[in-house]
Protein backbone atom coordinates (compact mmCIF):
# COMPACT_ATOMS: atom_id res chain seq x y z
CA UNK A 1 0.00 0.00 0.00
CA UNK A 2 2.37 2.35 -1.44
CA UNK A 3 0.13 5.44 -1.06
CA UNK A 4 -0.24 5.16 2.83
CA UNK A 5 2.42 7.32 4.28
CA UNK A 6 0.99 10.30 2.10
CA UNK A 7 -2.46 9.54 3.36
CA UNK A 8 -1.25 9.65 6.63
CA UNK A 9 0.92 13.18 5.86
CA UNK A 10 -2.20 14.46 4.38
CA UNK A 11 -3.97 13.79 7.10
CA UNK A 12 -1.44 14.95 9.65
CA UNK A 13 -1.70 18.06 7.49
CA UNK A 14 -5.43 18.78 7.93
CA UNK A 15 -5.44 17.92 11.50
CA UNK A 16 -2.86 20.10 11.97
CA UNK A 17 -4.69 22.70 10.48
CA UNK A 18 -8.01 21.98 12.56
CA UNK A 19 -6.51 21.99 15.71
CA UNK A 20 -4.87 25.42 15.27
CA UNK A 21 -8.54 26.80 14.55
CA UNK A 22 -9.48 24.72 17.78
CA UNK A 23 -6.87 26.43 19.33
CA UNK A 24 -7.70 29.62 18.58
CA UNK A 25 -11.32 28.77 20.08
CA UNK A 26 -9.52 27.53 23.18
CA UNK A 27 -7.84 30.71 23.62
CA UNK A 28 -10.38 33.04 22.95
CA UNK A 29 -12.70 31.32 25.77
CA UNK A 30 -9.80 32.36 27.85
CA UNK A 31 -9.39 35.82 26.93
CA UNK A 32 -13.06 36.76 26.80
CA UNK A 33 -13.76 35.55 30.05
CA UNK A 34 -10.83 36.82 31.54
CA UNK A 35 -12.23 39.94 30.00
CA UNK A 36 -15.95 39.92 31.18
CA UNK A 37 -14.65 38.87 34.73
CA UNK A 38 -12.47 42.28 34.25
CA UNK A 39 -14.68 44.41 33.01
CA UNK A 40 -17.73 43.28 35.26
CA UNK A 41 -15.77 43.42 38.61
CA UNK A 42 -13.43 46.85 37.77
CA UNK A 43 -15.53 48.38 35.33
CA UNK A 44 -18.75 47.80 36.08
CA UNK A 45 -19.26 47.04 32.20
CA UNK A 46 -19.34 43.19 31.20
CA UNK A 47 -19.22 41.57 27.63
CA UNK A 48 -22.58 41.26 26.31
CA UNK A 49 -22.89 38.11 25.51
CA UNK A 50 -20.11 36.62 27.01
CA UNK A 51 -21.47 33.31 27.78
CA UNK A 52 -23.01 32.95 24.05
CA UNK A 53 -19.10 33.73 23.18
CA UNK A 54 -17.53 30.91 25.60
CA UNK A 55 -20.14 28.07 24.28
CA UNK A 56 -20.01 28.64 20.88
CA UNK A 57 -15.71 29.21 21.04
CA UNK A 58 -16.16 25.93 23.06
CA UNK A 59 -17.63 24.20 20.45
CA UNK A 60 -14.89 25.04 17.84
CA UNK A 61 -12.16 24.25 20.15
CA UNK A 62 -13.10 20.38 21.45
CA UNK A 63 -14.63 19.71 17.63
CA UNK A 64 -11.67 20.86 15.77
CA UNK A 65 -9.23 19.20 17.93
CA UNK A 66 -10.96 15.86 17.55
CA UNK A 67 -8.55 14.60 14.81
CA UNK A 68 -5.14 15.76 15.91
CA UNK A 69 -6.21 14.01 19.29
CA UNK A 70 -7.14 10.81 17.54
CA UNK A 71 -3.68 10.78 15.88
CA UNK A 72 -2.06 11.47 18.90
CA UNK A 73 -3.68 8.88 20.69
CA UNK A 74 -4.83 11.10 23.09
CA UNK A 75 -8.20 9.51 23.28
CA UNK A 76 -8.61 7.21 26.29
CA UNK A 77 -8.34 3.59 25.82
CA UNK A 78 -7.76 0.03 27.32
CA UNK A 79 -4.47 -1.00 26.47
CA UNK A 80 -3.66 -4.28 28.72
CA UNK A 81 -5.79 -7.03 27.18
CA UNK A 82 -4.74 -6.17 23.18
CA UNK A 83 -1.39 -6.41 24.22
CA UNK A 84 -1.37 -10.11 25.20
CA UNK A 85 -3.21 -10.93 21.99
CA UNK A 86 -0.81 -11.84 18.64
CA UNK A 87 0.11 -9.32 16.41
CA UNK A 88 -1.92 -10.38 13.77
CA UNK A 89 -5.00 -11.14 15.73
CA UNK A 90 -4.60 -7.57 16.93
CA UNK A 91 -4.52 -6.05 13.50
CA UNK A 92 -7.96 -7.23 13.31
CA UNK A 93 -9.61 -6.46 15.81
CA UNK A 94 -7.99 -3.16 15.31
CA UNK A 95 -9.41 -2.97 11.81
CA UNK A 96 -12.74 -4.13 12.56
CA UNK A 97 -12.64 -1.03 15.67
CA UNK A 98 -11.91 1.29 13.25
CA UNK A 99 -14.53 0.51 10.76
CA UNK A 100 -16.54 0.85 13.85
CA UNK A 101 -15.20 4.60 14.40
CA UNK A 102 -15.39 5.42 11.22
CA UNK A 103 -19.23 4.25 11.02
CA UNK A 104 -20.10 6.25 14.09
CA UNK A 105 -18.32 9.51 12.98
CA UNK A 106 -19.89 9.33 9.15
CA UNK A 107 -23.45 8.93 11.32
CA UNK A 108 -21.62 12.00 13.49
CA UNK A 109 -21.02 14.20 10.16
CA UNK A 110 -24.09 13.54 8.54
CA UNK A 111 -26.66 13.82 11.39
CA UNK A 112 -24.77 17.24 12.19
CA UNK A 113 -25.55 18.15 8.65
CA UNK A 114 -29.18 17.39 9.47
CA UNK A 115 -29.01 19.15 12.57
CA UNK A 116 -27.36 22.47 11.50
CA UNK A 117 -29.55 22.90 8.56
CA UNK A 118 -32.82 22.62 10.90
CA UNK A 119 -30.92 25.46 12.69
CA UNK A 120 -30.44 27.13 9.41
CA UNK A 121 -33.89 27.33 8.04
CA UNK A 122 -34.93 27.29 12.14
CA UNK A 123 -33.23 30.50 12.44
CA UNK A 124 -31.89 29.92 15.95
CA UNK A 125 -29.75 32.07 18.33
CA UNK A 126 -27.82 32.23 21.17
CA UNK A 127 -29.86 33.54 23.57
CA UNK A 128 -28.29 36.92 24.79
CA UNK A 129 -25.67 37.86 21.84
CA UNK A 130 -28.00 36.32 19.13
CA UNK A 131 -25.18 34.31 16.89
CA UNK A 132 -26.67 31.99 14.63
CA UNK A 133 -25.98 28.33 15.66
CA UNK A 134 -25.82 26.88 12.33
CA UNK A 135 -22.51 27.38 11.07
CA UNK A 136 -21.41 26.00 14.50
CA UNK A 137 -23.16 22.59 13.80
CA UNK A 138 -21.40 22.73 10.76
CA UNK A 139 -18.66 23.20 11.76
CA UNK A 140 -18.75 20.48 13.99
CA UNK A 141 -20.10 18.43 11.31
CA UNK A 142 -16.79 19.51 9.41
CA UNK A 143 -14.62 18.49 11.60
CA UNK A 144 -15.46 15.20 12.17
CA UNK A 145 -14.47 14.60 7.99
CA UNK A 146 -10.61 14.34 9.50
CA UNK A 147 -11.54 12.46 12.07
CA UNK A 148 -13.44 9.61 9.57
CA UNK A 149 -9.94 10.03 7.14
CA UNK A 150 -7.40 9.41 10.47
CA UNK A 151 -10.04 6.27 11.03
CA UNK A 152 -9.72 4.94 7.28
CA UNK A 153 -6.12 5.22 7.44
CA UNK A 154 -5.99 3.08 10.40
CA UNK A 155 -8.00 0.80 8.94
CA UNK A 156 -5.46 0.70 5.86
CA UNK A 157 -2.64 -0.01 8.38
CA UNK A 158 -4.45 -2.41 10.01
CA UNK A 159 -4.71 -4.17 6.68
CA UNK A 160 -1.29 -3.86 5.84
CA UNK A 161 -0.15 -5.45 9.22
CA UNK A 162 -2.66 -8.78 8.77
CA UNK A 163 -0.76 -9.43 5.65
CA UNK A 164 2.15 -8.44 6.34
CA UNK A 165 4.76 -11.54 6.89
CA UNK B 1 -35.71 -8.60 24.49
CA UNK B 2 -36.44 -6.85 27.74
CA UNK B 3 -35.26 -3.24 28.62
CA UNK B 4 -33.44 -4.44 31.77
CA UNK B 5 -31.98 -7.18 29.40
CA UNK B 6 -31.04 -5.22 26.61
CA UNK B 7 -29.42 -2.93 29.59
CA UNK B 8 -26.98 -5.66 30.58
CA UNK B 9 -26.05 -6.45 27.17
CA UNK B 10 -25.20 -3.01 26.11
CA UNK B 11 -22.85 -2.97 29.28
CA UNK B 12 -21.23 -6.36 28.55
CA UNK B 13 -20.80 -4.81 24.47
CA UNK B 14 -19.62 -1.81 25.96
CA UNK B 15 -17.14 -3.35 28.45
CA UNK B 16 -16.03 -5.57 25.31
CA UNK B 17 -15.09 -2.72 23.22
CA UNK B 18 -13.17 -0.88 25.39
CA UNK B 19 -11.11 -4.81 25.78
CA UNK B 20 -10.66 -4.58 21.88
CA UNK B 21 -9.08 -1.10 22.25
CA UNK B 22 -11.81 1.30 21.05
CA UNK B 23 -11.37 5.10 22.73
CA UNK B 24 -13.48 4.93 25.49
CA UNK B 25 -15.51 7.81 24.00
CA UNK B 26 -16.63 6.22 20.92
CA UNK B 27 -17.33 3.12 22.26
CA UNK B 28 -20.01 4.27 24.90
CA UNK B 29 -21.38 7.16 22.06
CA UNK B 30 -21.60 3.78 19.61
CA UNK B 31 -23.20 1.38 22.11
CA UNK B 32 -25.59 4.34 23.37
CA UNK B 33 -26.60 4.90 20.10
CA UNK B 34 -27.04 1.77 19.08
CA UNK B 35 -28.98 0.28 22.30
CA UNK B 36 -31.02 3.71 22.09
CA UNK B 37 -32.14 2.92 18.65
CA UNK B 38 -33.30 -0.46 19.80
CA UNK B 39 -34.83 0.15 22.50
CA UNK B 40 -36.75 3.88 21.51
CA UNK B 41 -36.45 4.43 18.12
CA UNK B 42 -33.44 4.49 15.23
CA UNK B 43 -34.42 7.98 13.85
CA UNK B 44 -34.94 9.63 17.44
CA UNK B 45 -31.71 7.70 18.15
CA UNK B 46 -29.86 9.41 15.26
CA UNK B 47 -31.58 13.11 16.15
CA UNK B 48 -30.47 12.63 19.36
CA UNK B 49 -27.31 11.87 18.90
CA UNK B 50 -26.78 14.86 17.05
CA UNK B 51 -28.11 16.78 19.62
CA UNK B 52 -26.45 15.22 22.39
CA UNK B 53 -22.74 16.44 20.76
CA UNK B 54 -23.56 19.65 20.08
CA UNK B 55 -25.43 20.22 23.59
CA UNK B 56 -22.11 18.80 25.60
CA UNK B 57 -19.69 20.72 23.01
CA UNK B 58 -21.89 23.99 23.61
CA UNK B 59 -21.84 23.70 27.53
CA UNK B 60 -21.25 26.57 29.24
CA UNK B 61 -21.03 24.29 33.12
CA UNK B 62 -18.92 21.81 30.70
CA UNK B 63 -16.34 25.19 29.92
CA UNK B 64 -14.81 24.66 33.49
CA UNK B 65 -12.95 22.08 32.32
CA UNK B 66 -10.92 23.35 29.75
CA UNK B 67 -9.82 26.31 31.32
CA UNK B 68 -8.83 24.65 34.76
CA UNK B 69 -6.93 22.43 32.08
CA UNK B 70 -5.39 25.14 30.81
CA UNK B 71 -4.46 26.56 33.75
CA UNK B 72 -2.31 23.32 34.84
CA UNK B 73 -0.86 23.51 30.70
CA UNK B 74 0.41 27.18 31.81
CA UNK B 75 1.36 26.53 35.03
CA UNK B 76 3.71 23.86 33.95
CA UNK B 77 5.45 25.58 30.88
CA UNK B 78 5.70 28.75 33.37
CA UNK B 79 7.98 26.73 35.43
CA UNK B 80 6.19 27.15 38.54
CA UNK B 81 6.51 23.54 39.53
CA UNK B 82 10.55 23.45 39.50
CA UNK B 83 10.26 26.93 41.57
CA UNK B 84 8.00 25.11 44.08
CA UNK B 85 10.44 22.16 44.32
CA UNK B 86 13.29 24.10 45.05
CA UNK B 87 11.77 26.04 48.03
CA UNK B 88 10.45 22.84 49.37
CA UNK B 89 13.69 21.02 48.81
CA UNK B 90 16.01 23.73 50.77
CA UNK B 91 13.51 23.73 53.71
CA UNK B 92 13.59 19.87 53.81
CA UNK B 93 15.89 18.55 52.14
CA UNK B 94 18.46 18.24 54.81
CA UNK B 95 16.79 15.67 56.87
CA UNK B 96 16.49 11.66 55.81
CA UNK B 97 14.57 11.14 52.41
CA UNK B 98 14.32 15.05 52.48
CA UNK B 99 14.30 15.22 48.43
CA UNK B 100 11.13 12.89 48.72
CA UNK B 101 9.27 14.69 51.45
CA UNK B 102 10.39 17.55 49.69
CA UNK B 103 8.29 16.14 46.37
CA UNK B 104 5.39 14.76 48.13
CA UNK B 105 5.20 18.98 49.36
CA UNK B 106 5.55 20.30 46.02
CA UNK B 107 3.21 17.73 44.55
CA UNK B 108 0.65 18.94 46.82
CA UNK B 109 1.42 22.96 45.81
CA UNK B 110 1.52 21.88 42.63
CA UNK B 111 -1.94 20.34 42.97
CA UNK B 112 -2.99 23.34 44.19
CA UNK B 113 -2.77 25.03 40.78
CA UNK B 114 -3.26 21.85 38.39
CA UNK B 115 -6.35 19.44 38.35
CA UNK B 116 -4.74 16.22 36.80
CA UNK B 117 -2.83 13.50 38.16
CA UNK B 118 -0.60 12.78 35.47
CA UNK B 119 0.34 15.99 34.76
CA UNK B 120 1.40 16.66 38.40
CA UNK B 121 3.10 13.26 38.15
CA UNK B 122 5.17 13.91 35.13
CA UNK B 123 5.90 17.91 35.99
CA UNK B 124 7.35 16.49 39.45
CA UNK B 125 9.02 13.48 38.08
CA UNK B 126 10.86 15.08 35.44
CA UNK B 127 12.48 18.09 38.19
CA UNK B 128 12.98 15.35 41.31
CA UNK B 129 14.06 12.29 39.66
CA UNK B 130 17.10 13.12 38.41
CA UNK B 131 18.10 14.83 41.63
CA UNK B 132 17.02 11.90 43.85
CA UNK B 133 19.22 9.85 41.03
CA UNK B 134 22.39 11.73 41.90
CA UNK B 135 21.72 11.84 45.32
CA UNK B 136 21.64 7.98 45.24
CA UNK B 137 18.13 7.55 46.39
CA UNK B 138 16.48 4.03 46.00
CA UNK B 139 15.06 3.81 42.69
CA UNK B 140 11.62 1.96 44.37
CA UNK B 141 11.44 4.89 46.75
CA UNK B 142 11.83 7.59 44.35
CA UNK B 143 9.71 6.12 42.10
CA UNK B 144 6.83 5.59 43.72
CA UNK B 145 6.24 8.66 46.16
CA UNK B 146 6.23 10.53 42.90
CA UNK B 147 3.67 8.66 41.17
CA UNK B 148 1.80 8.31 44.73
CA UNK B 149 2.30 11.71 45.01
CA UNK B 150 1.35 12.82 42.01
CA UNK B 151 -2.28 11.44 42.63
CA UNK B 152 -2.92 14.40 45.25
CA UNK B 153 -3.47 16.37 41.56
CA UNK B 154 -7.44 15.04 41.68
CA UNK B 155 -8.13 15.52 45.69
CA UNK B 156 -6.76 18.93 46.45
CA UNK B 157 -8.52 21.55 44.31
CA UNK B 158 -8.91 22.59 41.43
CA UNK B 159 -9.79 18.57 39.91
CA UNK B 160 -11.06 17.70 36.84
CA UNK B 161 -12.13 14.44 38.56
CA UNK B 162 -14.46 16.21 40.99
CA UNK B 163 -15.20 18.96 38.23
CA UNK B 164 -16.75 16.13 36.43
CA UNK B 165 -18.70 14.17 39.42
CA UNK B 166 -20.05 17.91 39.96
CA UNK B 167 -21.14 18.37 36.36
CA UNK B 168 -22.86 14.52 36.27
CA UNK B 169 -24.27 14.71 39.55
CA UNK B 170 -25.60 17.83 39.47
CA UNK B 171 -23.61 19.13 42.58
CA UNK B 172 -21.65 22.47 43.53
CA UNK B 173 -18.16 22.28 42.33
CA UNK B 174 -17.40 25.27 44.72
CA UNK B 175 -18.54 22.79 47.54
CA UNK B 176 -16.39 19.70 46.09
CA UNK B 177 -13.42 21.57 45.70
CA UNK B 178 -13.53 22.42 49.78
CA UNK B 179 -14.27 19.39 50.29
CA UNK B 180 -11.30 17.88 49.06
CA UNK B 181 -8.71 20.39 51.00
CA UNK B 182 -8.83 18.59 54.18
CA UNK B 183 -8.53 14.95 52.92
CA UNK B 184 -5.95 16.10 50.76
CA UNK B 185 -3.56 17.85 53.55
CA UNK B 186 -4.44 14.87 55.25
CA UNK B 187 -3.04 12.16 52.51
CA UNK B 188 0.15 14.80 51.90
CA UNK B 189 0.90 14.11 55.43
CA UNK B 190 0.26 11.03 55.33
CA UNK B 191 2.82 10.22 52.78
CA UNK B 192 5.19 12.14 53.90
CA UNK B 193 5.14 9.78 57.19
CA UNK B 194 5.15 6.92 55.15
CA UNK B 195 8.62 8.37 53.34
CA UNK B 196 9.74 9.07 57.02
CA UNK B 197 8.86 5.48 58.24
CA UNK B 198 10.60 3.99 55.25
CA UNK B 199 13.87 6.07 55.73
CA UNK B 200 13.95 5.44 59.24
CA UNK B 201 13.82 1.87 59.05
CA UNK B 202 16.90 1.99 56.21
CA UNK B 203 18.41 5.35 56.18
CA UNK B 204 20.70 4.82 53.27
CA UNK B 205 17.14 4.43 51.16
CA UNK B 206 16.97 8.55 51.58
CA UNK B 207 20.25 9.99 52.61
CA UNK B 208 20.14 13.47 53.77
CA UNK B 209 21.11 16.99 51.91
CA UNK B 210 23.23 19.68 52.13
CA UNK B 211 22.32 21.76 55.46
CA UNK B 212 20.47 25.05 54.52
CA UNK B 213 20.17 28.51 56.74
CA UNK B 214 17.49 30.37 57.35
CA UNK B 215 18.33 33.21 55.40
CA UNK B 216 18.57 31.01 51.98
CA UNK B 217 15.15 29.20 53.52
CA UNK B 218 13.43 32.83 53.73
CA UNK B 219 14.98 33.59 49.92
CA UNK B 220 13.30 30.28 48.58
CA UNK B 221 10.10 30.98 49.58
CA UNK B 222 9.80 33.78 47.39
CA UNK B 223 9.71 31.42 44.62
CA UNK B 224 6.85 30.01 45.46
CA UNK B 225 4.92 33.30 46.70
CA UNK B 226 3.25 33.73 42.88
CA UNK B 227 1.70 30.21 43.14
CA UNK B 228 0.13 31.05 46.33
CA UNK B 229 -1.10 34.43 45.16
CA UNK B 230 -2.62 32.42 41.98
CA UNK B 231 -4.00 29.20 44.12
CA UNK B 232 -5.87 32.43 46.44
CA UNK B 233 -7.22 34.19 43.28
CA UNK B 234 -8.86 31.09 41.52
CA UNK B 235 -10.16 28.82 44.17
CA UNK B 236 -10.00 31.70 47.31
CA UNK B 237 -12.70 34.12 44.53
CA UNK B 238 -14.30 30.68 43.67
CA UNK B 239 -14.95 30.14 47.41
CA UNK B 240 -15.72 33.54 48.26
CA UNK B 241 -18.25 33.53 45.41
CA UNK B 242 -15.99 36.43 43.19
CA UNK B 243 -16.12 34.00 40.42
CA UNK B 244 -18.15 31.20 38.94
CA UNK B 245 -16.09 27.90 37.89
CA UNK B 246 -15.40 29.22 34.58
CA UNK B 247 -14.39 32.44 35.31
CA UNK B 248 -11.91 30.89 38.42
CA UNK B 249 -10.66 28.80 35.69
CA UNK B 250 -9.77 31.61 33.20
CA UNK B 251 -8.60 33.97 35.66
CA UNK B 252 -6.35 31.05 36.96
CA UNK B 253 -4.76 30.65 33.28
CA UNK B 254 -4.58 34.08 32.38
CA UNK B 255 -2.71 34.37 36.00
CA UNK B 256 -0.30 31.70 35.00
CA UNK B 257 0.36 32.85 31.74
CA UNK B 258 0.90 36.24 32.63
CA UNK B 259 3.75 34.31 35.64
CA UNK B 260 5.21 32.59 32.57
CA UNK B 261 5.49 36.36 31.05
CA UNK B 262 6.98 37.72 34.29
CA UNK B 263 9.68 35.55 34.81
CA UNK B 264 10.41 34.81 31.13
CA UNK B 265 9.66 31.38 30.99
CA UNK B 266 7.40 31.23 28.47
CA UNK B 267 8.56 31.80 24.68
CA UNK B 268 6.13 31.32 21.83
CA UNK B 269 7.09 27.60 20.84
CA UNK B 270 6.14 27.32 24.84
CA UNK B 271 2.78 28.72 24.92
CA UNK B 272 1.62 27.03 21.98
CA UNK B 273 2.54 23.78 23.19
CA UNK B 274 1.23 24.05 26.44
CA UNK B 275 -1.96 25.50 24.91
CA UNK B 276 -1.99 22.53 22.60
CA UNK B 277 -1.61 20.31 25.13
CA UNK B 278 -4.04 21.19 26.86
CA UNK B 279 -6.47 21.70 24.30
CA UNK B 280 -5.92 17.68 23.31
CA UNK B 281 -6.91 17.21 27.02
CA UNK B 282 -9.99 18.84 27.25
CA UNK B 283 -11.20 17.70 24.12
CA UNK B 284 -10.43 13.95 25.28
CA UNK B 285 -12.35 14.81 28.94
CA UNK B 286 -15.21 16.58 27.34
CA UNK B 287 -15.62 13.55 24.07
CA UNK B 288 -15.89 11.22 27.21
CA UNK B 289 -18.61 12.83 28.96
CA UNK B 290 -20.61 13.23 25.79
CA UNK B 291 -19.94 9.46 25.43
CA UNK B 292 -21.40 9.59 28.45
CA UNK B 293 -24.07 11.17 28.09
CA UNK B 294 -25.52 9.20 25.04
CA UNK B 295 -24.97 6.03 27.05
CA UNK B 296 -26.52 7.49 29.39
CA UNK B 297 -30.06 8.17 27.69
CA UNK B 298 -29.42 4.32 26.90
CA UNK B 299 -29.13 3.09 30.49
CA UNK B 300 -32.19 5.42 31.54
CA UNK B 301 -34.26 3.91 28.56
CA UNK B 302 -33.31 0.33 29.88
CA UNK B 303 -34.43 1.37 33.12
CA UNK B 304 -30.93 -0.67 34.53
CA UNK B 305 -29.92 2.50 37.15
CA UNK B 306 -33.12 2.79 38.50
CA UNK B 307 -34.04 -1.42 38.62
CA UNK B 308 -30.46 -1.45 40.50
CA UNK B 309 -31.14 0.91 42.99
CA UNK B 310 -34.45 -0.37 43.98
CA UNK B 311 -32.65 -4.08 44.26
CA UNK B 312 -29.50 -2.87 45.74
CA UNK B 313 -32.28 -0.36 48.54
CA UNK B 314 -34.10 -3.98 49.11
CA UNK B 315 -31.23 -5.54 50.32
CA UNK B 316 -30.77 -6.99 54.21
CA UNK B 317 -27.33 -5.24 54.68
CA UNK B 318 -26.56 -2.06 55.88
CA UNK B 319 -25.85 1.45 54.18
CA UNK B 320 -22.51 0.90 54.80
CA UNK B 321 -22.14 -2.82 53.79
CA UNK B 322 -23.76 -1.88 50.32
CA UNK B 323 -20.80 1.48 49.89
CA UNK B 324 -18.44 -0.78 50.81
CA UNK B 325 -19.34 -3.21 47.69
CA UNK B 326 -19.48 0.05 45.47
CA UNK B 327 -16.03 0.78 46.48
CA UNK B 328 -14.73 -2.29 45.81
CA UNK B 329 -16.02 -2.18 42.50
CA UNK B 330 -14.71 1.25 41.43
CA UNK B 331 -11.19 -0.33 43.29
CA UNK B 332 -11.85 -3.41 40.86
CA UNK B 333 -12.42 -0.85 37.65
CA UNK B 334 -9.72 1.35 38.47
CA UNK B 335 -7.17 -1.41 38.19
CA UNK B 336 -8.12 -1.50 34.64
CA UNK B 337 -9.52 1.51 33.52
CA UNK B 338 -8.86 5.22 33.28
CA UNK B 339 -10.09 7.28 36.15
CA UNK B 340 -11.90 9.77 34.68
CA UNK B 341 -13.26 6.82 32.24
CA UNK B 342 -14.48 4.51 35.03
CA UNK B 343 -16.51 7.69 36.79
CA UNK B 344 -18.28 8.72 34.02
CA UNK B 345 -19.07 5.29 32.83
CA UNK B 346 -20.36 4.04 36.49
CA UNK B 347 -21.22 7.73 38.59
CA UNK B 348 -24.50 7.85 36.57
CA UNK B 349 -25.23 4.00 37.62
CA UNK B 350 -23.95 4.14 40.99
CA UNK B 351 -25.05 8.03 42.44
CA UNK B 352 -29.13 7.20 42.45
CA UNK B 353 -27.89 3.79 45.16
CA UNK B 354 -26.16 6.00 46.81
CA UNK B 355 -28.79 9.13 47.38
CA UNK B 356 -30.96 6.37 47.88
CA UNK B 357 -28.83 5.28 50.87
CA UNK B 358 -28.62 8.57 52.06
CA UNK B 359 -24.99 8.86 51.68
CA UNK B 360 -23.90 12.88 51.41
CA UNK B 361 -23.35 13.56 47.64
CA UNK B 362 -19.99 15.51 48.43
CA UNK B 363 -18.27 12.89 50.85
CA UNK B 364 -19.27 10.19 48.04
CA UNK B 365 -17.25 12.60 45.13
CA UNK B 366 -14.75 12.67 47.38
CA UNK B 367 -14.68 9.14 48.44
CA UNK B 368 -14.54 8.53 44.35
CA UNK B 369 -11.58 10.63 43.88
CA UNK B 370 -9.53 8.57 46.93
CA UNK B 371 -10.58 5.33 45.26
CA UNK B 372 -9.51 6.66 41.79
CA UNK B 373 -6.29 7.41 43.10
CA UNK B 374 -5.64 4.38 43.90
CA UNK B 375 -6.40 3.34 39.95
CA UNK B 376 -3.94 5.86 39.08
CA UNK B 377 -1.21 3.93 40.68
CA UNK B 378 -2.25 0.09 40.30
CA UNK B 379 -1.36 -1.85 37.25
CA UNK B 380 -1.74 -3.04 34.87
CA UNK B 381 -3.55 0.55 34.18
CA UNK B 382 -1.46 2.80 36.58
CA UNK B 383 -1.19 6.08 34.59
CA UNK B 384 1.26 7.61 36.84
CA UNK B 385 3.50 4.50 36.83
CA UNK B 386 3.48 4.55 32.86
CA UNK B 387 3.84 8.23 33.29
CA UNK B 388 7.27 7.79 35.79
CA UNK B 389 8.39 4.59 33.23
CA UNK B 390 8.19 6.91 30.53
CA UNK B 391 10.62 10.06 32.55
CA UNK B 392 12.97 7.04 33.93
CA UNK B 393 12.69 3.74 31.22
CA UNK B 394 16.03 2.51 33.03
CA UNK B 395 13.96 1.28 36.60
CA UNK B 396 11.90 -1.54 35.61
CA UNK B 397 8.23 -1.46 35.70
CA UNK B 398 7.97 -3.83 38.75
CA UNK B 399 10.19 -1.67 40.69
CA UNK B 400 7.90 1.47 40.16
CA UNK B 401 4.84 -0.86 41.54
CA UNK B 402 6.52 -2.04 44.55
CA UNK B 403 7.88 1.45 45.45
CA UNK B 404 4.14 2.78 45.57
CA UNK B 405 2.54 -0.73 47.73
CA UNK B 406 3.33 1.48 51.25
CA UNK B 407 1.72 4.52 49.63
CA UNK B 408 -1.23 2.57 48.54
CA UNK B 409 -1.01 1.86 52.18
CA UNK B 410 -1.45 5.12 53.36
CA UNK B 411 -4.04 5.74 50.56
CA UNK B 412 -6.42 2.85 51.83
CA UNK B 413 -5.66 4.04 55.63
CA UNK B 414 -7.06 7.74 54.35
CA UNK B 415 -9.85 6.19 52.81
CA UNK B 416 -11.42 4.47 55.87
CA UNK B 417 -11.11 7.37 57.79
CA UNK B 418 -12.76 9.00 55.99
CA UNK B 419 -15.50 5.99 55.79
CA UNK B 420 -15.26 6.34 59.49
CA UNK B 421 -15.10 10.32 59.64
CA UNK B 422 -17.19 12.12 56.99
CA UNK B 423 -17.10 15.02 58.60
CA UNK B 424 -13.01 15.40 57.36
CA UNK B 425 -14.96 15.69 54.17
CA UNK B 426 -18.30 17.70 55.00
CA UNK B 427 -16.88 20.03 57.50
CA UNK B 428 -15.87 22.62 54.99
CA UNK B 429 -18.78 22.56 52.27
CA UNK B 430 -20.86 22.78 55.71
CA UNK B 431 -19.56 26.23 56.36
CA UNK B 432 -20.37 27.62 52.49
CA UNK B 433 -24.02 28.00 51.48
CA UNK B 434 -23.75 27.80 47.21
Amino acid sequence: MAFLPKFDKFNRLISGWFEWVGLAGLLMMMLITCVDVIGAKLFRTPILGAIDIVMLSQVVAISFAAASALILGRHVCAEFFMVMLPKRVQAVIDGIICLLGLALFILIVWRLCTYGYSFQTGGEESATARIPLYPFAYGVALAGIPVCLVFLYQFFKAIERMVKK
Amino acid sequence: MSPVTTGIVGIALLLLLFLLRMPIAFAMSLVGLVGFAYLADPGAALSLLAHDIFEQFSSYPLSVIPMFILMGSFAFASGISRRLFDTTYTWVGQIRGGLTIATVIACAGFAAICGSTAATAATMGKIALPEMKKRGYDDKLATGTIAAAGTLGILIPPSTVLIVYGILTEESIGKLFIAGVLPGLLLSLSYVATVVLICMRNPRLGPPGERTGWGMKLRATGGIIEAFILFLLTIGGLFLGWFSPTQAGAIGAGGALLIGLGRRQLSWKKFFEAAKDGLRTACMVIFIITGAVIFGHFMAVSTIPFALADWIGQLPLPPMAVMGVIILIFFMGGFFMDSMALIVVTIPIFFPIVMKLGFDPIWFGVIVVLVAEMGVITPPVGVNVFVIKGIAPDIPLHSIFRGILPFLAALLIITGMLMAFPQIATFLPSLISY
